[in-house]
């Protein structure tokens, strides 16, 4: 076991960790960039230890979102079947696809977070729709600490979401990530659940799509244990020190300082796409 | 005098608390499933941290170098079986991607002791198209 190159890689996963945490964006849009950027790793294992990172970290995260009740398992198991199918397809795609097409995908969804991070909209759904029709049965409530009521909902738009729901799963299998950045805003602005909600649903539902993509490219080979141990315990440590710091500092603050971080990822991986490497980059 | 102003609070927001406290009851009512998914989740990390803390003890202890590509699923068993400290690794790894698969047959099975037979479908349609990625990697 080479150990200096261990801490790096679980020092690097932390980092990601830290930083995905305080945007709510989780380590493996941060971790597959730095691995591949500055460790010269291969995008297709960097992308498969992200993938079994997020299933770990989905693991432990969606134990304290279900203890508090704001986790929809119906809502989840439903949007699943089009996240995990989508996932499946991506994966495929991911592990068979030139490592060009996933720089520029990968490239593409940073430079469009780190813009919408920037020009934010503060759309958040806070209130059920009085009166909707819950023929599936999603409706659910959960008591919400920071106002001391019982927020109760029911899902709107359930198509549009299961569609939005392959999109989210086809650039989670391909690239690695949660799905999260999208099913998240997807849930709140188009379902009409609210923000806790659809983040508790959402991290249940992460580690499922995860596992899809995680068995997909550990069926071609592309889970290195070198690579995937070091990044578990960092991202798990990280997690814990990055939740604490967003409860310390306001996030939204350093919103130009992470945006920039993921534009100059997202532009690197664009560049690295036609063989162009920036400064101090592998 | 209606009602809005015996209660003092306007209908629609007397049918958003309604609707609410039914949500909440209906909440109420996955009490079992919510304890079953935390509990298999909550298991399933420990284990895997034991697993992986064990697989890398091995690994220092016996210096033995990790291997850059996880062995086949079918090998896993026959190095764990040997001792070697890569297939305790591949083990824990293995066991982290299965945790939120057993979460889904616990959330299938607790869906339907409850009486709910249509979301129970739903987990076992999840639990299929999940069985296929791992059908991939036992064919690999």
């Amino acid at each position: 076991m080479d150990i200096v190159y261990s801490l790096e890689i679980g020092a690097v996963a932390a980092v990601a960790a830290i930083l995905g945490s305080m945007l709510g964006l989780g380590g493996g849009v941060f971790l597959v960039p730095i691995l591949t950027l500055f460790f010269g790793i291969d995008p297709k294992f960097a992308v498969g230890a992200s993938a079994v990172v997020v299933v770990t970290n989905s693991v432990v995260g969606s134990t304290n979102h279900l203890r508090i009740r704001f986790t929809n398992p119906r809502l989840a198991m439903l949007l699943q079947i089009a996240t995990a199918t989508g996932a499946i397809a991506g994966a495929l795609y991911g592990v068979l696809a030139d490592p060009r097409v996933i720089y520029i995908v990968f490239g593409a969804v940073l430079v469009y977070a780190a813009v919408s991070m920037v020009v934010r909209s503060e759309r958040h759904v806070t209130a059920p729709p009085p009166g909707a029709p819950d023929t599936l049965g999603l409706g659910a409530a959960f008591r919400d600490p920071a106002i001391r009521k019982e927020v109760g909902y029911i899902p709107i738009n359930v198509g549009w979401g299961m569609g939005v729901g392959v999109g989210a799963g086809v650039i989670s299998g391909m690239l690695g990530v949660g799905g999260g950045v999208v099913m998240v805003p997807a849930m709140n602005l188009l379902m009409r659940v609210p923000v806790k909600a659809a983040v508790g649903t959402s991290t249940f539902m992460v580690g499922m799509t995860s596992v899809a993509t995680a068995f997909v490219f550990y069926s071609q080979g592309f889970i290195d244990p070198t690579l995937v141990v070091p990044a578990i315990v960092g991202v798990f440590l990280g997690g814990q020190i990055g939740s604490r710091l967003t409860r310390r500092i306001k996030a939204q603050r350093l919103a130009l300082l992470f945006a920039l971080i993921l534009l100059y990822l997202g532009l690197s991986l664009l560049l690295r796409a036609f063989g162009i490497e920036m400064p101090g980059q592998a | 005098m209606s009602d809005d102003q015996l209660t003092g609070e306007p209908e629609a927001t007397r049918a958003t608390a309604l609707g609410t406290a039914e949500l909440a009851a209906r909440t109420e009512r996955l009490e079992p499933l919510y304890d079953a998914a935390v509990k298999t989740l909550f298991w399933g990390f420990r284990l895997g941290a034991v697993l992986l803390a064990l697989g890398v003890v091995v690994a220092l202890v016996k210096r033995e170098p990790l291997e850059r590509e996880a062995d086949p699923i079918p090998e896993v068993i026959a190095m764990v079986r040997a001792g070697h400290a890569s297939g305790i690794i591949d083990l824990a790894i293995l066991w982290f991607m299965l945790t939120p698969v057993a979460t889904v047959i616990v959330v299938a099975a607790t869906f339907w002791r409850l009486g709910d037979r249509r979301y129970a479908l739903l987990c076992l349609i999840v639990l299929a198209i999940l069985g296929a990625s791992v059908a991939l990697a036992l064919n690999r």
